[in-house]
C-alpha cells in the first residue's frame, strides 16, 4: 500500500515532480561540475605554468665558478666536470616519473663562423627516448622554450635536419644569416657545414648565440658522450612548512616526516631523487619558477574553493527553497491523510520517501550533466578533459540528501502540526 | 490615481501577509543576485589580481643604453625613462653595474644595485640571512661562497683596479696590491647568501653607493623592470620610449611577458565559463522557485477571474509583484555579491577591491527580468484556465 501510494503521488503529480527533479538536477549538476574543476584545476594551471620553462636544473657537482668567471675574461672555457649524456634517462626512472614533464642537456662551446667567435649551444630539440623500462618519449627545447619565436625558418626536427642549426635573431643579423643558408663552424677539435633551419627570437641573451644539435657540439667541443647540464620541468606542488624544512637539510625529518616529503611532489623532492640517480650531479630548483608556480598555483586553488563553496550553498539554498515550497503546497493532501486516520510518522515518511526518489533520480542526472559542464569547460579552457574523481561522487550524494532533507523536514513538521480541519478548511 | 494605490496596496499586502512563502522566493532571488554580482566582480578582478602574482616571475622588461647614446644608462636618462610609464603600474625597478673586481687576486663580479628595488623586481631571491641593511655589507651568491669558502658574518677584501682587470689571467704581476697607487681596496661584510637557482647566484651584489666608492661613479649597465601591466601595454610603453628617443633601448624579458599572456588568458576564461555556467544554473533556479511559488496561487486567480478581473490586470499584479521581489532581492544580492568578492580577494590576494557602481543596478535589472519571465509562465498558464475548473481544485 505504502508503495502504491509512493508510486501514485509521483505518476499523478509528474508535472511538480518533474520541476523539483529539474532543479535537483540543476544543483547536482552545478555541484559536479565545480567539484571536478576544482579537484583538477591544480595539475591543470600547473602544465599551463610550465610554459615559463624548466624549474629544476642539474648540473656536475663540482662545476666550479671557475667557468663563468673565465668567460668574463674572455679566456676559453675550462669546465672541469660534466655529465654523462646516457645518464640522462636516469631522470625518468625516479620516485615522480610521471611529474616529469620534459628535460634536455646542454653543452656549450665556442666556434669561428667566418672569423667571428659565437657561442654555440647543442641540446635536445625533439630527442627521442626509449627507456629501460619500455617508456618511450620525446624530450628536448621545443617544449622547454616555448615563448621563443621563430622569425625565420621553423624548429630544427632532430630527425629530419641531422645537420641543422638555429641561429638568434642578434647573432642572424650581425651575421647576415637567413634560414635556408649553410654555415661553417670551426674549432681546434673539428668544423662542420650546417644548414640555417631556423631564427628564433628568444628575448634574452640567447638570441647572440646558436643552439645545435648536442653531438654536433659534442664533436666541435671534443667532449665525447659529456654535457654540462640539464634542465628539468616538472609538475609540483606548492612548498609548505614540510618542505621548507626538507629543502634545508633532508636528514634533519623525522622518519615520518621523512617519508611525506619523499612522496609528495614537491621541488626540493624531485630535486633530492635526481641526486640520487645521478650521483655525481647538483639538482636545484630555479627559484625563479619554482617559487613563482608555486604562488599562483597556491592562489588558483583557494580561488576555486571558494568559487566553488558559493556555488554549493546557492545550489543548496536552491534546491531547499523548492522542497521546501513543494511539501507546504501539499497541505491538503497531508490534512486529508491526517483526517482519514494516518500517523504523523507514516505521513511524514510517505513525503520522504517521494521527494528522495525524486532527489535521487535528480542527483544522478545531475552529475552525468555536471560532468559534461566540467568538460566543456576543461576542453575550451585548456584543451584537455578535466579528469573524473571518484570522491565528487560521494560529496555530491551526501550534499543533495542533506539538503533535500533539510529543506523538507521543517515543511513537513510545520505541516503536522496543523490541525487537520483547518487544513482541509483551506486557512 | 486610485487605481495606482490600490494596485500597490495589493502587492504589498499580499508580500506582506504571505510571508514566510515570499521569504523563500526572495532568498532564491538574492542568492542568484549574490552569484551575480559576486561572480562578475571576481571576474574583472581576477586579472589585476593575478597579474599581481605573476610579478613573482621577475622583470618582465629591461632598459639598456641604446646604441647611439655615448653617456651610457645614467641616473638622468633612467629618470626620464621612467617617467613614460605609470607610477601605479610599476612593481618594480633595479638599476644594475656590473664591474669586476679582485678578491684574493681571483676575478669576481660585483653587481651594484638598488637592494631594495631588486627585493620587488626579484621576490624569488631566496637569502639565507639577511639582506644588506647599510653600507659596507654584500649579497653574495651561493656558488662563488662555496668556491671562495665563506659564510655569513665574514669580510671579503675587494681589490678595484683598472690594470688589475685588463690583465686578469696575470694577477702576478702585482704581487702587492699595496704596490698599486690606483687600486681600491675595500672590506666587506658578508649579511647573506642569495640562492637562486640561476646565474646570479655566481655574483656579489652590493648597494650602488659601495659600488661606486668601490670602482668609482658610472652609469648602470641596465635596469630591471617589473610592470604590472599586460602585453599590449608594455609593448605600447616600448614603442613609446623607442620613438622619443631618449638614449634608452627597452627590450621586453620575453619569456615572462609571453608566457604571464598565456597563463593569464586561460586562467580569465576558466573564471568566465565557470560564472556562464554558475549563473545560467542560478538563473533556472530562481525561475524554478518562483514557478512553483505563482503555480500555488492558482487558486486565488481562478477566484480573481470569476469575481471578473481581466487576464491583462491579473497578468500586470502578478508581474508587478515578482519585479518588486526581484528589485529587492536584486539590492540585496548586488551588496551579498560584493561583500563575497571582497572575502574573496581578502583571502586569497590579501588585498581589497573597489565596488563597482555599475553593477548594482545591472544585477538588480537582471534579478527584475529573471523573475519576470519566470513569473510569466505560470501566470499565463493558469489565466487561461477555466476559472471554475481552478476553483473546484483540478
Amino acid at each position: 500500500m505504502f508503495l502504491r501510494m509512493v508510486k501514485g503521488a509521483l505518476t499523478r503529480q509528474k508535472g511538480k515532480m518533474v520541476m523539483i527533479a529539474f532543479t535537483i538536477l540543476l544543483g547536482a549538476s552545478l555541484a559536479t561540475a565545480m567539484l571536478n574543476i576544482m579537484f583538477d584545476v591544480g595539475d591543470k594551471v600547473n602544465q599551463e605554468l610550465k610554459a615559463y620553462g624548466a624549474n629544476i636544473i642539474v648540473k656536475p657537482k663540482d662545476n666550479s665558478v671557475l667557468e663563468d668567471l673565465y668567460e668574463v675574461d674572455g679566456e676559453d672555457e675550462i669546465q672541469s666536470s660534466y655529465l654523462q649524456e646516457n645518464e640522462i634517462g636516469k631522470i625518468k626512472t625516479i620516485f615522480w616519473t610521471y611529474s616529469i614533464v620534459d628535460f634536455a642537456p646542454f653543452l656549450e662551446t665556442t666556434a669561428d663562423v667566418n672569423g667571428t667567435a659565437v657561442t654555440v649551444t647543442g641540446s635536445w630539440f625533439n630527442h627521442h627516448l626509449s627507456l629501460p623500462s619500455g617508456e618511450e618519449l620525446d624530450a628536448g627545447i621545443v617544449g622547454l622554450r616555448s615563448w621563443w619565436d621563430i622569425e625565420d625558418g621553423q624548429w630544427l626536427d632532430e630527425k629530419v635536419n641531422p645537420d641543422g642549426i638555429m641561429v638568434g635573431t642578434t647573432l642572424a643579423q650581425t651575421l647576415g644569416i637567413r634560414a635556408g643558408d649553410r654555415i661553417t663552424l670551426t674549432t681546434d677539435n673539428a668544423s662542420k657545414n650546417l644548414l640555417v633551419v631556423g631564427i628564433y627570437n628568444s628575448g634574452a641573451d640567447d638570441d647572440d648565440q646558436m643552439i645545435t644539435n648536442l653531438d654536433i657540439v659534442q664533436e666541435l667541443a671534443n667532449t665525447g658522450d659529456l654535457i654540462s647540464s640539464i634542465e628539468v620541468s616538472a609538475l609540483t606542488s606548492p612548498d609548505d612548512e614540510l618542505a621548507q624544512k626538507a629543502a634545508r637539510d633532508p636528514m634533519s625529518l623525522s622518519v615520518s616526516e621523512y617519508e611525506v616529503w619523499y612522496c609528495t611532489a614537491y621541488v626540493s623532492s624531485i630535486c633530492y631523487q635526481i641526486q640520487e640517480v645521478i650521483p655525481d650531479a647538483v639538482a636545484s630548483p630555479v627559484r625563479q619558477v619554482a617559487d613563482s608556480e608555486g604562488a599562483i598555483m597556491e592562489k588558483t586553488q583557494l580561488l576555486m574553493i571558494l568559487i566553488t563553496i558559493l556555488s554549493l550553498l546557492g545550489s543548496a539554498l536552491g534546491i531547499s527553497n523548492l522542497v521546501t515550497a513543494s511539501v507546504m503546497e501539499r497541505s491538503n493532501e497531508i490534512g486529508l491523510l491526517k483526517a482519514i486516520g494516518a500517523k504523523d510518522g507514516a505521513v511524514s515518511s510517505l513525503v520522504l520517501t517521494e521527494i528522495l526518489i525524486t532527489a535521487v533520480i535528480g542527483g544522478i542526472a545531475g552529475y552525468f550533466v555536471g560532468y559534461g559542464f566540467a568538460q566543456i569547460i576543461g576542453k575550451s579552457v585548456f584543451d584537455s578533459s578535466i579528469e573524473m574523481k571518484p570522491i565528487v561522487i560521494p560529496i555530491v550524494s551526501v550534499l543533495i540528501i542533506l539538503v533535500t532533507l533539510a529543506g523538507s523536514i521543517p515543511a513537513i513538521r510545520m505541516l503536522l502540526k496543523m490541525k487537520p480541519a483547518e487544513v482541509l478548511h483551506g486557512r | 490615481m486610485k487605481k495606482r494605490t490600490m494596485f500597490f496596496r495589493m502587492i504589498t499586502a499580499s508580500l506582506i501577509r504571505r510571508r514566510s512563502r515570499m521569504f523563500i522566493a526572495l532568498l532564491a532571488i538574492a542568492v542568484g543576485a549574490t552569484i551575480l554580482s559576486g561572480l562578475t566582480t571576481i571576474y574583472y578582478d581576477v586579472p589585476r589580481q593575478m597579474g599581481e602574482q605573476f610579478r613573482n616571475y621577475g622583470a618582465n622588461m629591461i632598459f639598456m643604453a641604446s646604441a647611439l647614446n655615448e653617456e651610457g644608462l645614467t641616473s638622468d636618462i633612467l629618470e626620464q625613462g621612467l617617467t613614460q610609464i605609470p607610477d601605479s603600474k610599476i612593481v618594480g625597478c633595479a638599476p644594475y653595474r656590473y664591474e669586476t673586481v679582485t678578491i684574493n687576486n681571483q676575478p669576481v663580479i660585483v653587481a651594484g644595485t638598488d637592494l631594495q628595488g631588486v627585493s620587488k623586481t626579484s621576490p624569488y631571491w631566496f637569502v639565507d640571512g639577511e639582506w644588506p641593511s647599510s653600507n659596507g655589507q654584500i649579497l653574495i651568491g651561493k656558488q662563488i661562497a662555496e668556491t671562495l669558502s665563506c659564510g655569513i658574518g665574514d669580510t671579503l677584501l675587494m681589490t678595484y683596479s683598472e690594470e688589475a682587470i685588463e690583465n686578469p689571467e696575470q694577477p702576478d704581476e702585482v704581487p702587492d696590491r699595496g704596490l698599486n697607487a690606483d687600486a681600491v681596496n675595500i672590506e666587506f661584510t658578508i649579511t647573506g647568501i642569495l640562492d637562486t637557482g640561476g646565474n646570479e647566484e655566481s655574483y656579489i651584489f652590493m648597494s650602488l653607493e659601495d659600488i661606486s666608492e668601490l670602482t668609482g661613479e658610472g652609469p648602470y649597465d641596465v635596469c630591471e623592470l617589473s610592470v604590472s601591466a599586460s602585453s599590449e601595454e608594455l609593448t605600447g610603453y616600448v614603442d613609446n620610449i623607442t620613438s622619443r628617443d631618449l638614449g634608452i633601448t627597452p627590450r621586453l624579458v620575453k619569456r615572462v611577458t609571453q608566457s604571464e599572456t598565456t597563463v593569464l588568458t586561460k586562467l580569465q576564461s576558466l573564471v568566465f565559463l565557470v560564472t556562464i555556467v554558475v549563473l545560467m544554473l542560478m538563473m533556472i533556479c530562481v525561475a524554478t522557485t518562483m514557478m512553483a511559488v505563482v503555480t500555488e496561487r492558482r487558486k486565488e486567480i481562478g477566484l480573481r477571474k470569476a469575481l471578473g478581473a481581466s487576464d491583462r490586470s491579473i497578468v500586470v499584479e502578478f508581474m508587478g509583484e515578482g519585479m518588486m521581489l526581484g528589485a529587492v532581492g536584486g539590492l540585496i544580492g548586488s551588496f551579498m555579491g560584493f561583500a563575497f568578492a571582497q572575502a574573496v580577494s581578502v583571502n586569497v590576494f590579501n588585498s581589497t577591491i573597489t565596488l563597482r557602481p555599475i553593477l548594482v543596478p545591472i544585477t538588480i535589472v537582471a534579478s527584475v527580468i529573471v523573475t519576470g519571465i519566470a513569473c510569466l509562465i505560470p501566470v499565463r498558464r493558469t489565466t487561461e484556465v477555466n476559472p471554475a475548473l481552478v476553483l473546484k481544485g483540478e
